[in-house]
């Protein structure tokens, strides 16, 4: 197994963790991810198939997410300039029908049936090229939302968002960029990971301790995020 | 006996309300959800009305296909087949009950007064079988055939061939492109605010409809073939053209036996090709979006006759021009959808060929229908739409004929379905309230209110009708699989 697929299924290997000590063990992985991931990217499809993945990011996926990933309709996820990793293993996710929030089920898991490896490659590698948009958080909500997401709340035993995501929310390796991304879909997101439909055992332990004006204010913030 | 010019008013006049009376029900097909492997949410708001990507999907051709195809590619790696393995049928249901707030006449037998039973149910109304989903490569369908149970017999429905191909344009802009061979004006289009897929989505067949229509509104739904090219820019701006032929279904020649030429036994036989077209605007923000268009047509239609009273095609036309406004407002949240539509179709008859045979009284008449509802869902499971309708027009006795007098011995005269002063206005509210169990099943009660029926709100047939007395009923069980 090369070493980039281990680490795909260190979400999964984590929940095997008592909560503190995960947080240690996320600590850890980021550090070896940023280590690790520029000596293993997936080979560059070639170029046909780049340029259907094009098409199909234009064509079809386009019709919710945006052309260019910057979708209008607050339903569907900005794309632009997502971690190329992080969207490759969700499409995998969907295409193996693992990733379970709805509208992975009502939408991604029948667009995903059908692509293969080097087409969900080049498709996460055009995201990833393009240039994210940035939205416009709620200003009252922004500023405690920046506290939490760059410092966490000990007294919560919620983590600071930034030691994945970055301080910048633009992801680090396997954890996605945040950054520009609709507050209400990161509000959805973080539901879902509360009730365990999206099972991600890191989220869902952060998702238990938010409170929901928490949550808003951090998505708020979030996609106000360049 | 009836005079042929009368003879041939009661044909358009039938026909037209054949046409309403046997306008199907606007449908969704769940061999789209199989073969796109998405949610019937990912197209429609609540079927069969459609989302922003419903109508892309739409206007690239039913093609959009997650399944596992049979291939075949030239060594040229050109595909010349892409077959899907499960073929794309679907099959809808609709039982009904209509109960009118007056009884009908019982004109079984003209020398016995009596009243026709109140309270009709449909079991079913419709059955219909789709083949709905991609046939080739740019080649999609959707192809419903019906068995309703006012006629009794199945027949060809609502039907959409298309063609399409999309370009990427600078910018990463999309341009969309195709061709329908179609049915129906107007079924081809994407929004739910032209005639053939909107409000009411599903309507009672066993109820008194008004003597006017628009041409467009329906009145020639399969009964014609049409081909369109269109457009679509950016997902947002859409242009049509195209024409229509007349392709009537269940007529034949009467010298050959054979499904043709069409000869003076078929009725309203379009004079070569009636111009159809379409223009389209859609703006998408946040969860709304907003569409605002045109569309018309130009019918010149043969009036013809009947197998048992035919009249040779040919000499002067009555001519339709069908100018009309539409648009269509639709919010899209996780739990409240709201969608505000409505279209406002104008039409100038030009009689040539009625007013020479005196089945018109003016050379020249007018007809506008407006149509305007609000749709409201709660998480697509409880919802209800309100409409207001009206159709205004000439005052025309010939074209909207008073109820004719009972020919001794009989004793009671038809009624129900004349206009006493030759008027066409009609106007009136739908009420409709609808629950989904699940998405491919919709229980709705539906009441409509006439305030004025052919032409006046009393006794609007001349022998003691009101148009309160056509106030419906109808409640549905409708589900598709």
């Amino acid at each position: 197994m090369r070493t980039i697929d281990k680490f795909r299924e260190f979400p999964e290997r984590l929940q095997r963790y008592p909560w503190p000590r995960r947080m240690s063990v996320v600590g850890f992985f980021v550090l070896g991810v940023a280590a690790l991931t520029h000596a293993d990217e997936p080979a560059t499809p070639d170029s046909a198939v780049q340029a259907y993945a094009h098409r199909m990011a234009v064509g079809v996926c386009g019709t919710c997410h945006g052309p260019h990933g910057n979708s209008i309709q607050p339903k569907f996820p900005r794309l632009a300039a997502q971690n190329a990793n992080y969207l490759a293993q969700q499409l995998k996710n969907f295409r193996s029908q693992t990733r379970g929030d709805p509208d992975a089920l009502g939408y991604m898991w029948g667009m995903a049936a059908q692509l293969d490896d080097s087409t969900i490659t080049a498709l996460a590698q055009y995201y990833a090229a393009q240039a994210a948009r940035a939205g416009r958080g709620d200003p009252a909500l922004v500023a405690q939302g920046r506290e939490i997401y760059q410092h966490g709340i000990i007294s919560e035993g919620v983590p600071a968002c930034a030691t994945c995501h970055g301080a910048d929310a633009h992801g680090v390796a396997d954890f996605p960029r945040l950054a520009g991304q609709h507050s209400q879909y990161i509000l959805k997101q973080l539901a879902s990971f509360q009730s365990n439909m999206r099972n991600v055992a890191i989220m869902h332990g952060v998702a238990l301790n938010l409170r929901t004006a928490e949550m808003q204010s951090v998505a708020a913030y979030l996609e106000g995020q360049p | 006996m009836k005079s042929g010019g009368t003879m041939r008013v009661l044909c358009v006049v039938g026909s037209t309300l054949f046409a309403i009376a046997a306008a199907p029900a606007a449908l969704a097909v769940p061999s789209f959800a199989r073969q796109t492997g998405m949610a019937c949410e990912a197209c429609h708001t609540v079927f069969p009305e459609l989302t922003h990507f419903g109508r892309v999907f739409k206007a690239n051709g039913y093609t959009l296909n997650n399944l596992a195809q049979v291939l075949d590619v030239t060594e040229k790696k050109q595909q010349v087949l892409a077959l899907t393995k499960t073929p794309p049928f679907s099959i809808m249901f609709q039982v009904s009950y209509t109960q009118l707030n007056k009884t009908l006449p019982d004109l079984s037998n003209v020398n016995i007064p009596g009243e026709a039973q109140n309270g009709t149910v449909g079991f079913p109304q419709q059955f219909s079988l789709f083949y709905a989903g991609e046939i080739a490569p740019h080649f999609g369908a959707y192809i419903q055939a019906t068995y309703a149970n006012d006629s009794g017999t199945i027949s060809i429905d609502n039907t959409d061939l298309r063609f399409a191909d999309m370009q990427i344009l600078g910018d990463d802009r999309s341009l969309i492109y195709g061709l329908s061979l179609n049915n129906n004006p107007t079924v081809q289009d994407l929004w739910n605010s032209t005639p053939a897929w909107g409000q009411l989505y599903a309507a009672s067949n066993a109820t008194v409809s008004p003597l006017a229509g628009t041409q467009i509104d329906g009145t020639l739904a399969q009964s014609v073939a049409g081909l369109t090219a269109y457009v679509m820019w950016n997902e947002a701006l859409y242009a049509e053209v195209g024409g229509y032929h007349s392709a009537q279904q269940g007529v034949t020649n009467q010298l050959t036996g054979a499904a043709g030429p069409l000869d003076g036994t078929a009725s309203n036989v379009i004079q070569g090709v009636s111009p159809y077209w379409r223009v389209a605007y859609e703006h998408l923000w946040s969860r709304n979006s907003f569409e605002i268009g045109l569309y018309g047509a130009t019918f010149k239609l043969l009036p013809g006759g009947t197998p048992a009273a035919p009249s040779p095609l040919g000499g002067p036309t009555n001519r339709f021009n069908d100018v009309a406004e539409d648009f269509q407002y639709q919010y899209l949240g996780e739990d409240n959808l709201i969608t505000v539509a409505g279209t406002r179709i104008h039409e100038n008859m030009t009689l040539d060929a009625s007013f020479a045979s005196g089945a018109a009284t003016n050379p020249t008449d007018n007809l506008t229908t407006m149509r305007f509802w609000a749709t409201y869902y709660y998480r697509r499971m409880i919802g209800g739409t309100v409409q207001y309708f009206q159709t205004t027009g000439s005052t025309d006795a010939l074209l909207y004929p008073p109820t004719p007098p009972p020919t001794p011995p009989a004793t009671q005269s038809a009624g129900v379905v004349y206009s006493a002063n030759g008027s066409p206005n009609t106007s009136g509210w739908v009420a409709e309230i609808d629950y989904l169990p699940w998405l491919n099943t919709k229980l709705a009660v539906q009441y409509t209110a006439y305030n004025k029926f052919n032409g006046s709100s009393t006794n609007y047939d001349g022998v003691g009708r009101n148009a309160s007395n056509n106030n419906t009923f109808y409640a549905l069980l409708w589900f598709a699989f």
